[in-house]
């Protein structure tokens, strides 16, 4: 791996991109050298800001002729140490590509470069009565191009599907400095194997994508906002079998323990609506077909004891209110300790199994360490947060919690689960990539990365090794 | 004991707020609402004080139908019943403190609490101007040392007290050098200020016995005022829109400019 740029690509740089466009400044090497996670040490050897796609290509062909590791950079807010630079690559950071064009009425899609902010792209589109249904925590920093390159999810997966479902088009610059067109903005297109699902999802391992056709949808409706108190996990389940047979259409079904709760009223010093504290607590947002029918299916609910207390949002400020108790979850864990993330997902029909046999698991590999428990639990996902013990030493906490992963995910495996159900692989996760993907399937993904990367310089080590 | 609280029907601040090109004031299309954040505070005081001595809080809004949405919320936080004075049309803050004198001298609350002012329009005026129609004592901007309602906060001795007898208010207010008690003979006007409370979140259970609740139709007709505006709103604009920040290279650049352009230092 090379830790110094060679001369003669620093040159060829030098001659041919405008005076801004590489900085090796040593604050900005620390700023783009990582995404949220805190585990490795950033250290790239540059970061370049190419303004087209043509200079994103131009960079990549002398990338790959001077055999430069490039990782690709939007928001740096994945999860998994995707967009971590920490052996000398070259940071290639989008964000100085954020057009929009305007908004395709007919058709519904809207084109963007792959550095425009996830929000902005909602406030582009808004105007129309349309919206880019991925949405999540970070949207007022991520990028559309991180987005696709990792699929992301969020907390309208229930509803709208993850990200994959909102892409029409892509145009990808290859390692090689191709520029590929695929699908247009073409809602349908049989025409063989569609290799722009190749790219979503590859974490930048196999082509940088400078622009995206996004596919729009009308804005929903009047959507309120409920936040219920519920004991335990389990309970939190049962709301749920309730809530996928209730009048209404969910968008968001979260869950987090009172231990998230604690930590994001230390952190952000937001205060919790209800006056006795509870084990869990349940954030639905969702769309009431009638109002009589939803008022009779929420007053059963305390006469089932399904809930032992509930909230509903009197305006737009309290929906933002309750919603930042969940958004705040992962900014708090982290800024108020050191989390290990598992962010698993399991078929939904098996959570209840999964989740009665993981307490076993914490007791007997974590006994008497916090545990933050939250997530999209309407999609079958989980994160589950080890937080670090106070005292304990960072590098000891990492090799306990690397000790420890493996029991999880064979849980995991046998309830027919993921390990990592929308925060990508990155460097955090590959080591158990085999959990979740056969040895047949893991060979099939070295040969493509091959074909597609025959130098390896495009986010290398990230997903798997070739 | 009876507190009589306004709930006024405010624009939400998370909705965007335009002026209408014309300047006849702003456009109302997609906009979202929400009861006046200073009259949610008066609201909370309000129970709570009920909460201590017994009685009802009796909340009041303005407005066409749609305020019934703000009344419903008052009442979702455990307000006992509500009057609604149904009027469309322009309104200045004497036509609200004439209707709300009526309506008060209708209630006889021991107690009226407003907040200081509502959001929209950020007047500050009717309090001042409806302690004066009745002719009964005011406080206004009754406040606590601290936001956020800290565990300190909470040990402290509320801004609303009310005496041994019941027949008076002491009232902790925030004025400009620091903090002023007064005590006002009640029945009096409370208006209340930001650090007052922190309003409680309506409970699920509250939200749907508040659409049970009853909620009283009046008019100015009924309640005999005469509520033609004296203030004319002529024109509404937007402030001039904000320059753009610019870097400076260095600290000396920086106190050069404060000198000399912005003229600070």
């Amino acid at each position: 791996m090379a830790d110094v740029l060679p001369e003669a690509f620093l040159r060829a740089v030098a001659d041919g991109f405008p005076a801004d466009f590489l900085t090796r400044e040593p604050g900005e090497l620390q700023e783009y050298g990582r995404d949220w996670t805190r585990v490795h040490s950033p250290a790239p050897s540059a970061v370049a800001f190419p303004r087209t796609t043509d200079e994103v290509a131009r960079l990549l062909a002398l990338c790959n002729q001077y055999r430069v590791p490039v990782v690709p950079s939007g928001g740096r807010t994945g999860l998994a140490a995707g967009a971590v630079a920490a052996r000398g690559e070259l940071v290639l950071s989008l964000q100085r590509m954020n057009r929009m064009e305007p908004v395709e009425l007919l058709g519904n899609t809207v084109r963007v470069q792959a550095g425009a902010v996830t929000e902005a792209v909602h406030h582009h589109c808004a105007e129309h009565g349309l919206t880019w249904p991925v949405d999540f925590a970070s949207k007022g920093s991520s990028q559309v191009g991180g987005n696709i390159a990792t699929n992301a999810g969020g907390v309208k997966v229930i509803r709208y599907g993850l990200t994959r479902q909102w892409v029409l088009g892509l145009q990808v610059v290859t390692a090689q400095g191709q520029v590929l067109e695929l699908n247009g903005a073409l809602e349908k297109n049989n025409t063989g194997a569609d290799l722009r699902q190749l790219f979503i999802g590859s974490e930048g391992t196999l082509g940088i994508i400078t622009e995206a056709t996004l596919k729009l949808t009308p804005l929903p409706g009047k959507q309120d906002v409920f936040l219920f108190a519920v004991p335990d996990v389990a309970a939190v389940l049962r709301l749920f079998r309730e809530a996928r047979r209730a009048p209404l259409l969910l968008s968001a079904y979260e869950f987090f323990t009172d231990k998230c709760l604690a930590r994001v009223q230390r952190h952000r010093k937001l205060r919790s609506p209800f006056e006795a504290p509870s084990g869990c607590y349940v954030l639905m947002e969702a769309e009431g077909k009638d109002a009589a029918e939803v008022e009779g299916w929420l007053g059963s609910l305390f006469e089932r004891g399904l809930v032992t207390d509930g909230t509903m949002a009197q305006s737009p400020s309290q929906a933002i209110e309750l919603w930042a108790l969940r958004e705040s979850i992962s900014e708090s864990l982290s800024a108020t300790g050191l989390p290990h993330k598992n962010d698993v997902s399991l078929p939904v029909a098996n959570l209840e199994a999964f989740c009665s046999e993981m307490d076993a698991v914490f007791g007997e590999r974590y006994p008497g360490w916090e545990i933050a428990l939250f997530g999209h639990i309407g999609d079958g996902n989980l994160h589950i947060n080890i937080m670090k013990p106070e005292g304990m030493e960072k590098a000891e906490f990492l090799a306990h919690t690397k000790k420890a992963d493996p029991t999880m995910f064979e849980l995991v495996r046998k309830h027919g689960g993921s390990i990592s159900a929308e925060h990508g692989i990155g460097l955090l996760k590959k080591d158990y990539l085999a959990f979740s993907r056969s040895p047949a399937e893991l060979e099939m993904l070295r040969t493509l990365k091959r074909a597609l990367d025959p130098n390896n310089i495009l986010n290398p080590g990230k997903i798997l090794d070739v | 004991m009876k507190i009589l609280v306004t709930a006024k029907r405010v624009e939400d601040p998370e909705s965007k707020i335009k002026v209408k090109p014309d300047g006849s004031g702003i456009v109302q299309e997609g906009l979202k609402y929400k009861i006046n954040p200073f009259d949610e505070i008066g609201v909370e005081e309000g129970l709570r004080l009920v909460a201590k001595h017994g009685g009802e809080v009796v909340v009041v809004s303005i407005g066409g139908k749609e305020v019934q949405e703000q009344l419903r919320h008052a009442l979702a936080m455990g307000a006992t019943r509500a009057v609604w004075v149904n009027h469309t049309g322009p309104l200045d803050q004497m036509g609200v403190a004439g209707l709300l004198q009526k309506v008060a001298e209708k209630e006889k609350p021991d107690l009226v609490i407003l907040g200081k002012q509502a959001i929209d329009d950020d007047q500050n005026q009717v309090g001042q101007y409806l302690a004066e129609f009745l002719g009964w004592g005011q406080a206004t901007f009754a406040s606590k040392v601290e936001s956020l309602e800290s565990e300190q906060e909470k040990n402290k001795v509320p801004a609303l007290q009310m005496g041994a007898d019941n027949k008076s208010v002491r009232v902790v207010r925030e004025v400009d050098n620091g903090l002023a008690t007064l005590e006002c003979a009640l029945p009096a006007v409370v208006t209340t200020d930001l650090r007052l409370n922190l309003p409680r979140y309506a409970s699920l259970p509250g939200i749907m016995k508040a659409k049970s609740k009853p909620i009283e139709e009046l008019t100015p007709a009924k309640l005999s005022v005469d509520v033609t505006p004296k203030v004319q709103v002529l024109k509404m604009a937007s402030p001039p829109p904000r320059k753009a920040g610019i870097k400076v290279p260095d600290v000396a650049t920086l106190v050069d400019k404060l000198r000399n352009e912005a003229k600070v230092v």
